[in-house]
């Protein structure tokens, strides 16, 4: 990799981190001129400047107001060097259906570990807000995903978080899917009793749990 | 009520000069598992003021804790400026759409009127009517949503972040408008004899920053304060979440007392802020209070008295934040047992002993 190259990669990361979405999307069509991969760039780019956002966030020197600013940057620069990926490297991703259960129209939280999750390289099936737990199954069987992830912030609508997971298993469809469960209200314990595969109190942490569930390198 | 010695009112009167009570004040904080004391479904509270305060009352009778607070949801104050809260049939409500959805809207939104207004005045007939009803033995709050936290619910959690960094001018025009409806408001709850309970959700560490804490809502806040203690009232703010950060800034508004959630520490609380305001919290409300045992309960009432029975200003035993709806009576029974079981003065040697025990 070229000096220039890494520059410009370093250049990428920093605007992402600094929420320059005109930046970002500037240093992003500079690549595509410049015939740099795609792939490359947002990997070493846009990616490694979301994740540089995460772990400002995890040490609370970022917060929700700075990430959500970081991912816009992040998803400006996607928009251009996206079209630019080659066919086959948009195709080996595992897929991961996420929402707000039924009951519940607080959704930041679930609109965080998306934004990590995606910028993991995973892809993202968002059903949005206010959920029925049916629609997690068929979304998930209809996506072939390998996780579905489950978000609440208030304790009325937990049990429907327990409801999708029954729905796995009267559709013979449960061992098809890893479930991750998070929010305000909810913690390990409820993850285990439930039946979950596993629970995560916050964006950063779901990407780390995701990536040791399905078995992907860190 | 005579499990205790004392009334609620005469209580906090003993334990605010010092003198012998009964037992810490203990505030489970009991909102639409009210309906569950009548029976009724939470619902029906919706424009209901009188079945709101029938059931506040019931539910302290039932239980025996320290303050009424009248309280549905957060949103009372967004919905009568406009906007969209769902109701679900016997569930908490929640915010169905925001008021406006850009910054160049919020000019036209006007502070509401609390006599007129959504269900505001219906939550004013409530508050009027338990504290006519019980309001000589016990204290009885009305719930006042913070300016920020309206702001939240008037252009969306997500718009309202995003345009704190964007443009921070627009956000405090909002926090304003916010502001002023709840200053009017504030003022019509001290009218019906109750004192205004301050929750300002969206300010804690989990949403923004400290930063942003002192910018966009502790000016708001302390302003309303400042109207309270000028009505000759003393002021509780509860902010859910993580508060360790901001708990001076907390401190700074002038509230007399903080209620924080179990996402902050009360022993942390009580070196930063002790010497200048009472403390109150911080049961678990979803991990213990819904889904733990009395004996989890128990456990968990004698660890917040035992990192903060010594607060220069005070205790309140007390959830982290609003009990869930079907929170079991048990436990919310549980919970005023284990703070007349380490009865006043408080043993320390004895909480510690159990621990290592």
């Amino acid at each position: 990799m070229s000096s220039q190259t890494e520059t410009l990669f370093r250049a990428l990361s920093d605007s992402v981190v600094g929420m320059d979405e005109d930046r970002t999307r500037q240093l992003s069509i500079q690549a595509v001129n410049q015939g740099i991969d795609a792939l490359t760039a947002i990997e070493h780019g846009l990616v490694e400047g979301m994740n540089r956002a995460g772990k400002l966030f995890e040490t609370e020197e970022y917060f929700i107001p700075e990430l959500l600013l970081c991912s816009d940057a992040m998803y400006a620069g996607l928009d251009i060097l996206r079209p630019h990926l080659k066919h086959e490297e948009n195709q080996i991703r595992h897929k991961i259906v996420i929402g707000v259960v039924e009951g519940d129209t607080h959704d930041i939280g679930k609109n965080l570990v998306k934004i990590m999750l995606e910028a993991s390289g995973f892809d993202i099936v968002d059903l949005g807000r206010d959920i029925p737990p049916q629609r997690f199954v068929d979304e998930a069987v209809k996506a072939q995903a390998s996780v579905i992830a489950l978000s609440t912030l208030m304790t009325t609508t937990m049990d429907g978080m327990a409801e999708v997971i029954q729905l796995l298993h009267k559709a013979n469809v449960r061992e098809r899917f890893k479930v991750i469960v998070g929010g305000g209200p909810i913690s390990q314990s409820f993850a285990n009793r439930i039946g979950a595969d596993g629970y995560a109190a916050g964006a950063p942490a779901a990407v780390k749990l995701v990536k040791q569930l399905i078995g992907v390198a860190a | 009520m005579s499990r205790d010695r004392l009334t609620p009112v005469e209580r906090f009167a003993a334990y605010h000069r010092g003198e012998p009570v009964d037992r810490l004040p203990c505030v489970p904080i009991v909102g639409n598992t009210a309906a569950r004391v009548l029976g009724v479904k939470v619902s029906q509270f919706r424009g209901n003021g009188w079945l709101i305060a029938d059931a506040q009352v019931a539910a302290y009778r039932r239980f025996g804790y320290d303050v009424i607070r009248i309280f549905t949801d957060l949103y009372t104050q967004a919905e009568a400026m406009g906007a969209k809260v769902h109701y679900p049939e016997d569930e908490t409500a929640y915010l169905a759409a925001p008021a406006i959805t850009a910054a160049d809207e919020i000019a036209s939104l006007q502070p509401a009127d609390p006599h007129k207004d959504g269900n505001l005045p219906h939550h004013l007939e409530a508050m009027e009517r338990a504290f006519q009803a019980v309001g000589k033995e016990v204290p009885v709050t009305g719930a006042l949503t913070g300016p920020f936290t309206t702001a939240s619910f008037l252009i969306g959690t997500e718009n309202l972040v995003r345009l704190t960094l964007k443009n921070p001018a627009a956000v405090h025009q909002l926090c304003e408008v916010a502001y002023q409806g709840a200053l009017v408001y504030a003022g019509a709850i001290l009218d019906t004899g109750c004192t205004p309970s301050l929750t300002d959700a969206m300010c804690s560490t989990t949403v923004i920053s400290p930063r942003q804490f002192k910018e966009f809502g502790q000016p708001y806040l302390k302003r309303l304060v400042d109207f309270i203690h000028g009505r000759g009232r003393s002021v509780t703010l509860h902010i859910c979440g993580k508060t360790a950060p901001i708990l001076e800034a907390m401190a700074d508004t002038g509230a007399d007392c903080l209620s924080i959630d179990n996402a902050a520490d009360l022993e942390a609380a009580k070196v930063k802020v002790g010497h200048h305001v009472r403390l109150m919290g911080n049961v678990p409300p979803s991990e213990i209070m819904l889904q733990g045992t009395p004996a989890q309960v128990r456990e968990a009432v004698r660890a917040c008295v035992r990192k903060a029975y010594n607060n220069p200003k005070g205790l309140i035993v007390a959830s982290g934040c609003s009990l869930p709806v079907e929170t079991p009576f048990a436990n919310i029974d549980a919970m005023l047992d284990a703070v007349r079981e380490i009865g006043w003065p408080v043993d320390a040697d004895e909480l510690e002993t159990e621990l290592a025990a």
